[in-house]
């Protein structure tokens, strides 16, 4: 390839502003209480509150709804229900509607809303709703849900309308199954020596986001739908919001959504999920603004949950520990609602391999239908599950060869231009390095001992990768305007949900333009005025985004270039930009600040004015991108951009009667390509580390018989507090640029949670030789196991 | 998510007023000292009261003090007056080893140590501690006041045997006489603010004569009475502690529920009481972990 | 039933009438306007509610308004009169928040922290903070500035 990478060619000289740890440009508003999040938002007297009705049931029809007891309370402005709203709405596929029409999937399903001034008095009179249900007989087990004489969850799933890479399979519980075949599976199993196979079960998460969702609508007099959302989706939300609603005469214009700051996402404030009540709400109460605050519980039952997986592998290697073969079945726990979960299931279908050179692959991933909440996007999408067992899986192939697993994974990890599993080529990729340095930052190999008697130290080691889950024509834009003193405001409309995107934009905006990022401004967005950004998902942003930033700034550098040479004469080749100036090769008495011109433009000789207000726009889209592949195989697509891959270790002390665990050291090595801001991605790292390690070491969502949340709070769906980090972190930052990525970047965002679970799994068999095969690895399921482990021992003896 | 019901609020100025406010009020009436438990039961709808009466404003009932061979802890006394005592620490480190567990600063700046035993939830922290030393529970009400033995306050969970229209106004925490290490082991799945999935407090004093009791493993907080006495004036050896350990699955009733599974809690049990025994020994003879280490 | 309460809220007299029922957050965010305060999980599990109730902090949730009469309240917004304090701008310089919902109850428990024991241990930061949650950041940057503000010898209110 001899078409000159752009990053080479930005990389070519030092940087003033990307690759600094420059301190974030929102900050100040954070630690001193003025940041303003949608629930801070003051909307005046008139705001109206409002409570919805829940269905207690798993699976059951809706038989009557009588809302004229809470009708008649003082203080209600209305009362409405799935009747007043029978439309459906859905990311990738439409299986949902605003509130539930003639039966409820799941406990928890919005059934009606009271809408009051008084927040207190919509909750009274909520109570006073009466619905009636016929019960019907809940599913929860999505292997249960597979049999072919299982009750239909949607009966209707053939008719539902889908983006066209999925494959429902009708009159199944089935919503969508992606399979990816890769040579002759069988002959992969015959040409190897060992080949061991084994069930790994992953349950349900919750995200867990401080600020829970929160979704604001004004329908007004004219017409207009203004949405104030908690979001990490402004443009998706829109959409969605105009299609779903298109029956009231809606169009996209009409719909604004306005996003201020965001209290966390994690995947759980992706897409639309409560915030379609909202909008359909607003509709109905004209001229007032209505708010939905969730609860934490509803939070938990009722936004997204990441879905619970089965997944059974099986693995052939060579004994000099080549891998012949990859079996890998995933059945997901999908819930009621697959609407944006399919697409994690797709996600993983795809790459359930890991980041592994692997001749002959066959993986099914089946996204089940289950009465359990909606599942659906959850950092790691989909890999932090499948890679707990395929990284725990070859931890044991290896250790059945005899091979040490670190090296192992280096003889077996992907390189640059392997071809994946679906056909495409790998794109250039730090692992080996990672591989490398994780473990001597870990001291892999040298045995620790505790001084306490009653612990024991062991070491894991995991690899990961993960691609960005987007649709092919997935986009992003910017628009740039400078300011008179030389500053720059940046409109864009992906989030800034904590992990400093706007100040990486503001960064590369710098960078392309000489620009400090403490004067360079960048808005959250407004549909109105921002423009348009698929999803802050899928770790993408800084890439996608970061493109569009990028392209804006070197369009207004353009501009900048122009008028000076209109006025002053130099070759544009020949100017460049330095200290908020610009400057010439040919020249170096030239410097003319850029605060001189960029809104007055430049005086010509004859007295007149050149140039004005210096604006760039720029956008990005993957245009080598696409998801047309055979459904049979997953062959001839381009469904992934690229991977971002890396490597983790661990070491954990075990308390062999207790089972609590402490993680001593863990470090995190993960090829980001560039790094815009070195301090975020060790953010990123030290922030998902502890998220990944808490879907280890505590958490999981736990149902009663019924299918109703029993944990659906912090006291007992708590995250780790400032006791529960390790005692120490190290970061590993790989830069082995994106030839596609401003500057060379590609996404960290999700990555960093991934590999927790195995490293643990993995440590627990190095430290007690005890393999834990099931998520959570709790220190109660530690200590139940070792006692287990000592029975056993006993009755042999 | 608000609080939705409706309720009178009072704030009596003394004592009298308040058992007053309590008599004359028909319906369900509910003291208000901390609230950490209250408030949030009163969202949940977990309570109905009609009426709150907050006791903040009564003098005298947020004191600590030295009542020679015992000490006292006021109504009003906050788990943070409580770490924040030196009397109390120099004279039960237990109590003070046990408040410093309790969920959070932030709580515990608020949180009373009597309210927590009037919740009375089954992991509340102060029951073992409080059992292990015998205190009194100092009741006022109309008919007068009352002392009741800490082995008989706990009924149930969040059952009391404080009576309709009576408040606490102290609780007196017996020192035992000579010196004594004593020990508050606690079973939680975090580090940090969580609630005990078990817990066993044991005091050890110079006569040998321990003290033990478990929560969170039955309806109530409770003593180990066969422990105790299997104990009773001997040393500790290995055989001896066995034994101990041997009798917690006949002293405790745990349930599975989703802090923990029943088999889980007996088990951490067996080795609190172990852990627990061996630093309060160690503590009695001046060379244990210091009060506060994690034993877990 | 309707209650005048009278109390200081960020160095300011207020009088406020509240319901019994009123919750001291909802106080401060709706009829206060002070909205640094959040409203995380309503059941003093989180800590991104906390406010300094008498130089203390407390879980506003967990308090009912009619409580704080004759009491003095300090929020985030009023941690300071002149601007940042050092704490803060420890935080600021060493990117310890991400998506900031926790920064008010954090500041402010970190802030009570060094008033009390102006040289904190690693491990008393982390029991100061330890019953205020934050999924983003994995509390390592958040300790390490509040021991970057000791050693600066940083008091939270000067």
């Amino acid at each position: 390839m001899t078409t000159l990478r752009p990053f080479e060619k930005e990389s070519t000289r030092e940087f003033d502003y990307v690759g600094q740890r420059t301190v974030r440009v929102d900050g100040l508003e954070k630690v001193s209480g003025a940041a303003r999040y949608v629930d801070d938002l003051d909307f005046g007297p008139d705001l109206l509150h409002a409570e919805i009705v829940e269905s207690p049931h798993a699976n059951a029809l809706i038989k009557a709804i009588d809302t004229s007891a809470a009708e008649a309370v003082p203080g209600v402005t209305k009362v409405v229900t799935g009747a007043d709203f029978p439309f459906k709405f859905g990311l990738y596929m439409k299986d949902r509607y605003v509130f539930a029409q003639d039966r409820v999937r799941f406990v928890g399903e919005q059934v009606a809303a009271v809408i009051a001034r008084d927040p207190k008095v919509a909750k009274r009179a909520a109570k006073l709703i009466d619905v009636s249900y016929e019960e019907l007989l809940p599913i929860f087990d999505p292997i249960e849900a597979l049999k072919p004489d299982a009750e239909l969850i949607h009966p209707d799933l053939g008719s539902y309308t889908h983006v066209p890479w999925f494959y429902p399979h009708e009159d199944t519980n089935v919503a969508h199954w992606r399979k990816t075949r890769k040579g002759d599976i069988e002959q992969g199993f015959a040409e190897a020596d060992v080949v061991l196979e084994d069930e790994y079960t992953v349950p349900r998460y919750a995200h867990c986001a401080i600020e829970p969702h929160v979704i604001v609508g004004l329908y007004d007099q004219s017409g207009r739908l203004t949405m104030w959302s908690a979001s990490q989706s402004p443009y998706t939300q829109r959409h969605l919001f105009a299609e779903a609603l298109a029956p009231l005469g809606l169009t996209h214009k009409d719909v604004r959504v306005i996003t201020p700051y965001v209290g966390g996402g994690f995947g759980g404030k992706a897409g639309v999920s409560m915030e379609i009540m909202g909008a359909a709400i607003a509709t109905a109460v004209k001229g007032h603004p209505v708010k939905i605050r969730f609860t934490r519980e509803q939070e938990f039952y009722n936004t997204y949950q990441r879905q619970g997986l089965v997944a059974h592998i099986k693995m052939g290697v060579k004994n000099d520990g080549t891998i012949t073969a990859i079996e890998h079945i995933m059945n997901w726990d999908a819930g009621a609602y697959v609407e944006y979960g399919a697409n994690v299931v797709n996600a993983a279908g795809l790459s359930a391999t890991g980041p592994y050179r692997v001749p002959n692959v066959w993986i099914d991933s089946k996204c089940i239908y289950t009465n359990l909440p909606p599942g659906g996007p959850y950092r790691g999408f989909g890999y932090s599950e499948f890679m707990f067992g395929l990284e725990s899986h070859v931890d044991r192939v290896a250790e059945a060869i005899g091979m040490d697993p670190v090296e192992f994974r280096r003889k077996n990890a992907i390189r640059e231009g392997d071809i994946l599993a679906y056909g495409a080529e790998m794109n250039p990729s730090g692992l080996i390095e990672a591989i490398d340095r994780t473990a001597a930052a870990i001291e892999w190999g040298k045995k620790e001992t505790s001084d306490d008697p009653n612990k024991a130290i062991g070491k894991g080691f995991a690899v990961f990768w993960k691609a960005p889950a987007m649709p092919p024509n997935a986009s992003s834009a910017s628009f740039l305007k400078f300011n008179e003193d030389g500053s720059m405001n940046i409109t864009v409309s992906g989030m800034e949900l904590g992990q400093g995107y706007l100040t990486a934009m503001a960064q590369i905006a710098g960078e392309v333009l000489s620009v400090p990022p403490s004067k360079i401004r960048v808005e959250t967005p407004d549909t109105d005025r921002n423009p348009y950004e698929w999803q802050t998902v899928a770790s993408h942003v800084t890439w996608s985004c970061g493109n569009a930033v990028h392209a804006a700034a070197v369009e207004a550098r353009e501009k900048i270039f122009d008028v000076v040479h209109r006025v002053h004469g130099y070759e544009e080749e020949s100017l460049y930009l330095e200290d908020e100036s610009v400057r010439s090769s040919t020249d170096p008495d030239f410097k003319l600040p850029l605060r001189d011109f960029v809104i007055e433009g430049l005086e010509a000789p004859d007295g007149t004015f050149k140039g004005g207000p210096i604006v760039g726009s720029g956008t990005f889209m993957p245009e080598f991108t696409s998801t047309s592949s055979d459904p049979e195989t997953s062959q001839g697509g381009h469904p992934n951009v690229h991977y971002t891959v890396g490597a983790a270790g661990v070491v954990l002390e075990v308390d062999r009667e207790t089972g609590r665990m402490k993680v001593k050291k863990v470090a995190l090595a993960v090829d980001v390509g560039k790094a815009i801001n070195p301090s975020l991605i060790e953010g990123q790292i030290t922030g998902g580390i502890v998220q990944g390690l808490a879907t280890v070491l505590y958490e999981d969502m736990r149902f009663s018989e019924k299918g109703k949340l029993m944990n659906a709070n912090f006291t007992d769906y708590k995250i780790p507090t400032a006791h529960d980090i390790p005692d120490e972190t190290i970061p590993i930052i790989i830069e082995v640029g994106q030839p596609d990525g401003p500057f060379g970047a590609r996404g960290v965002g999700e990555h960093t949670m991934i590999p927790a679970a195995p490293i643990i799994g993995n440590a627990i068999k190095d430290a007690l030789g005890i393999r834990i095969t099931s998520m959570p690895i709790t220190a109660e399921k530690v200590a139940l196991s070792v006692m287990k482990e000592q029975a056993s021992e006993g009755d042999e003896t | 998510m608000t609080i939705a019901q409706v309720f009178d609020y009072q704030r009596p100025e003394s004592l009298e007023q308040a058992v007053q406010m309590l008599a004359e009020h028909g319906g369900d009436v509910r003291v208000l000292a901390g609230g950490t438990d209250l408030v949030a039961w009163l969202r949940d709808e977990a309570v109905a009261p009609d009426l709150l009466v907050d006791i903040k404003q009564i003098e005298g009932l947020g004191e600590i003090s030295d009542e020679g061979d015992a000490v006292s802890i006021g109504s009003l006394v906050t788990f943070t007056d409580v770490i924040n005592s030196g009397l109390v620490a120099a004279r039960l480190p237990l109590v003070s080893e046990m408040s410093a567990t309790v969920a959070s600063v932030g709580i515990r700046n608020r949180a009373t140590l009597v309210g927590n035993i009037c919740s009375a939830v089954p992991s509340c922290d102060a029951g073992p501690p409080l059992l292990v030393h015998g205190a009194i529970v100092h009741t006022f009400g109309r008919a007068g006041a009352r002392q009741i033995p800490i082995d008989d306050w706990f009924l149930g969970p969040r059952e009391t045997a404080l009576a309709p229209g009576e408040i606490v106004t102290k609780v007196v925490i017996p020192v035992p006489p000579g010196g004594h290490g004593a020990a508050f082991v606690r079973l939680s799945r975090y580090e940090g603010e969580d609630l005990a999935q078990a817990s066993v407090a044991i005091v050890a004093p110079a006569d040998h004569r321990f003290r033990v009791a478990f929560g969170a493993v039955a309806a109530t907080p409770m003593r180990a009475r066969r422990i105790e006495s299997l104990l009773e004036g001997k040393a500790l050896d290995p055989t001896l502690v066995a034994e101990a350990i041997a009798l917690v699955s006949e002293e405790i009733s745990p349930i599975s529920d989703i802090r923990a599974s029943k088999e889980f809690r007996l088990r951490m049990s067996e080795v609190m009481l172990q852990r627990g025994l061996k630093a309060a020994v160690e503590r009695l003879e001046g060379n244990g972990p210091s009060y506060g280490t994690n034993l877990m | 039933m309707r209650t005048d309460v009278s109390v200081t809220i960020n160095g300011e007299p207020w009088l406020l009438a509240v319901e019994s029922n009123d919750v001291l957050l909802e106080t401060l965010r709706s009829k206060v306007g002070v909205k640094s305060p959040k409203i995380g999980c309503e059941r003093g599990d989180c800590g991104t509610c906390t406010v300094l109730l008498d130089g203390h902090t407390v879980r506003s949730c967990l308090v009912l308004s009619v409580e704080v009469d004759g009491h003095e309240v300090v929020t985030l917004e009023g941690l300071d009169d002149e601007g940042l304090t050092e704490l803060q701008q420890f935080f600021v310089d060493m990117n310890s928040f991400q998506c900031g919902f926790c920064a008010p109850g954090i500041v402010l428990a970190a802030a009570e922290l060094l008033e009390e024991n102006s040289r904190p241990s690693r491990e008393e930061v982390q029991e100061a903070i330890g019953g205020n949650l934050c999924r983003c950041t994995g509390y390592d940057p958040i300790i390490d500035a509040v021991l970057a503000a000791a050693d600066a010898g940083g008091r939270a209110t000067q």
